[in-house]
């Protein structure tokens, strides 16, 4: 991956053409979606929904299984302590001195994970189809003031900058001997001083720059703008937030148990 | 006979796995050579420089400094043989006052405190920079910091200078001292590796160059006869410098073709209107 900071993969699907707008309301609902549910194959079902939407979106499989290998020590920890630290219900799977491991505690945690990835699946599906330049556009027709959303836009376009520098300050400090994987955490902490102020100073001067580079390009915050480009929701994207409320609304609609009241075994399809 | 300064023996490297940076790269620097490793941008300079101080480990092949084979050494003991200057001084300054910039690589190298001071003072009297030396390095001028990134390097006395750039961004009068000063390392026996774009500079002081292109070697030789080599140096988007063009152009009519500095020039172009004044 030769940007770690953006994960945008350039392609022309059909989701790459949905407005930021509309995969923002993606991400809304999933997240909702999520919190809503502590079901297991509905949470296992919401993330292999998302893997066929990825790949009809023909997203190489090497960036998706990048995220696994990003998300799972996460997922192991979550694995690993939920049912140490929650040990609830019964049956009790095993008892190790004051360590108990229930079946319900473990599912908990299993059902954790699944949604922690899920959340962060929902996000990827976002920022691997819509470019930096785009969803901040879409951030400000949501009604985002243009400052935050160029502020925003910067502030992505730079970090992969900043980070690329910061592998050169410390290239520059080992150069000169500098090492910093010796000592005590503290010591380790303080030995990074080198590398930190140099790269505040030399973020510094870059914001100077850009500042000035700004204000000579005439950028005047405050000051009202013409849109040159204006987005419209086109009849895809109708389609699916249509798709999307009406899902948002059974999902409410079930936790609420206004289903579970008339019909008792779709409220259980969530719980 | 003493060990070459710097061995590479078929080193490839690859920061991406569909491009090569580095492909199969040998060469010999002797001790106490001033060699100009030139070439295009992204035709693997900074990689084979990088490589010469292990702050990139070639994926085949193997480096020796000073007859030692540095695959299982950390940077910071490569850094007792190899000094490094980086291009921007903004990647490299931190500390609160130029003095303590100066004393930095000194510190992590283990010298002692006297010794430090020492080198310390003989760095800034080198470099005129006794009068900001209790001032913080980032907030002189470009200029300056550059200076002061030379004089910590130059402070380290390391046997082996590496420097890439070191001249952009400076004006001609703190150019030449900067190459004044690394004229008079070179004298005291430093082996000096310089990475630039500028030809004028690699004709006038380098006496070895190497021409990279696409990440292989595409040649290597004194200045003279690589300067001599125009379609060779446009298949690596280089050419000599001016004077050398003009010496070239001025074949038909006598001259000689070689010059690499302006005196060079004046004196072949003198005696060729002297000869033909006397002939006349």
């Amino acid at each position: 991956m030769s940007n770690r900071f953006d994960l945008y993969v350039a392609r022309s699907s059909w989701l790459h053409r949905l407005d930021p707008r509309t995969k923002l309301a993606f991400v809304g609902v999933s997240f909702a979606l999520l919190f809503l549910s502590s079901r297991l194959s509905l949470l296992a079902g919401y993330l292999v929904v998302v893997h066929l939407l990825l790949r009809a979106a023909r997203i190489p499989s090497d960036r998706i299984r990048w995220l696994w290998r990003q998300m799972w020590p996460l997922t192991l920890l979550i694995l690993l302590l939920w049912p140490i630290f929650y040990p609830t219900g019964q049956p009790t799977l095993l008892t190790l001195w004051r360590v108990r491991i229930t079946l319900p505690s473990l599912l908990q945690g299993l059902a954790n994970a699944l949604r922690v990835n899920g959340l962060a699946f929902a996000v990827f599906v976002l920022l691997v189809s819509t470019d930096q330049a785009r969803l901040v556009q879409g951030l400000v027709q949501l009604g985002i003031p243009f400052e935050l959303g160029l502020t925003l836009a910067i502030a992505l376009r730079y970090l992969p900058l900043l980070y690329s520098v910061y592998g050169t300050i410390t290239d520059a400090q080992r150069a000169r001997g500098w090492r910093a994987e010796q000592g005590s955490l503290p010591e380790r902490l303080r030995a990074h001083v080198p590398t930190l102020v140099a790269l505040i100073i030399a973020a510094l001067r870059l914001s100077d720059t850009l500042t000035l580079a700004l204000a000579a390009r005439g950028f005047r915050p405050g000051h009202p703008r013409t849109t040159h480009r204006p987005r419209r929701l086109r009849r895809a994207d109708l389609l699916c937030l249509a798709g999307l409320s009406l899902l948002l609304a059974i999902m409410v609609g079930l936790r609420l148990g206004f289903c579970a009241f008339s019909c008792p075994k779709m409220g259980k399809l969530i719980k | 006979m003493a060990e070459p300064a710097i061995e590479l023996y078929r080193c490839s490297y690859r920061y991406n796995p569909d491009i090569p940076a580095l492909r199969e790269v040998s060469c010999t620097i002797p001790t106490g050579t001033w060699v100009a490793l030139i070439g295009q941008n992204g035709s693997g300079k900074t990689t084979l420089a990088k490589m010469c101080n292990g702050l990139l480990r070639p994926d085949e092949g193997r480096v020796r400094i000073l007859g030692q084979d540095i695959a299982g050494q950390p940077v910071s003991q490569i850094a007792h043989s190899v000094g490094y200057l980086f291009q921007n001084p903004d990647h490299q300054i931190f500390a609160p006052t130029v003095r303590e910039e100066l004393a930095f690589g000194l510190r992590n190298l283990g010298f002692l405190s006297a010794e430090i001071e020492r080198r310390i003072e003989e760095a800034l009297a080198l470099f005129g920079l006794e009068p900001y030396a209790d001032r913080p390095p980032a907030m002189l001028g470009y200029g300056l910091r550059r200076q002061v990134t030379v004089a910590s390097l130059f402070a380290l006395r390391p046997p082996i200078l590496i420097l890439d750039e070191p001249t952009t961004g400076l004006g001609w009068g703190a150019a030449q001292a900067l190459l004044d000063r690394l004229a008079e390392l070179h004298q005291e026996g430093h082996t000096i590796l310089l990475i630039t774009h500028d030809m004028r500079l690699v004709a006038e002081r380098a006496e070895w160059v190497l021409v990279l292109h696409e990440g292989r070697l595409l040649t290597e030789g004194p200045p003279r006869q690589i300067f001599a080599q125009p379609k060779m140096l446009s298949r690596a988007s280089l050419s000599p410098p001016p004077i050398t063009r003009l010496a070239q152009r001025l074949r038909s009519f006598g001259m000689r073709g070689d010059s690499l500095t302006v005196e060079e020039f004046y004196r072949e172009y003198r005696a060729l209107t002297l000869k033909e004044r006397a002939c006349s």
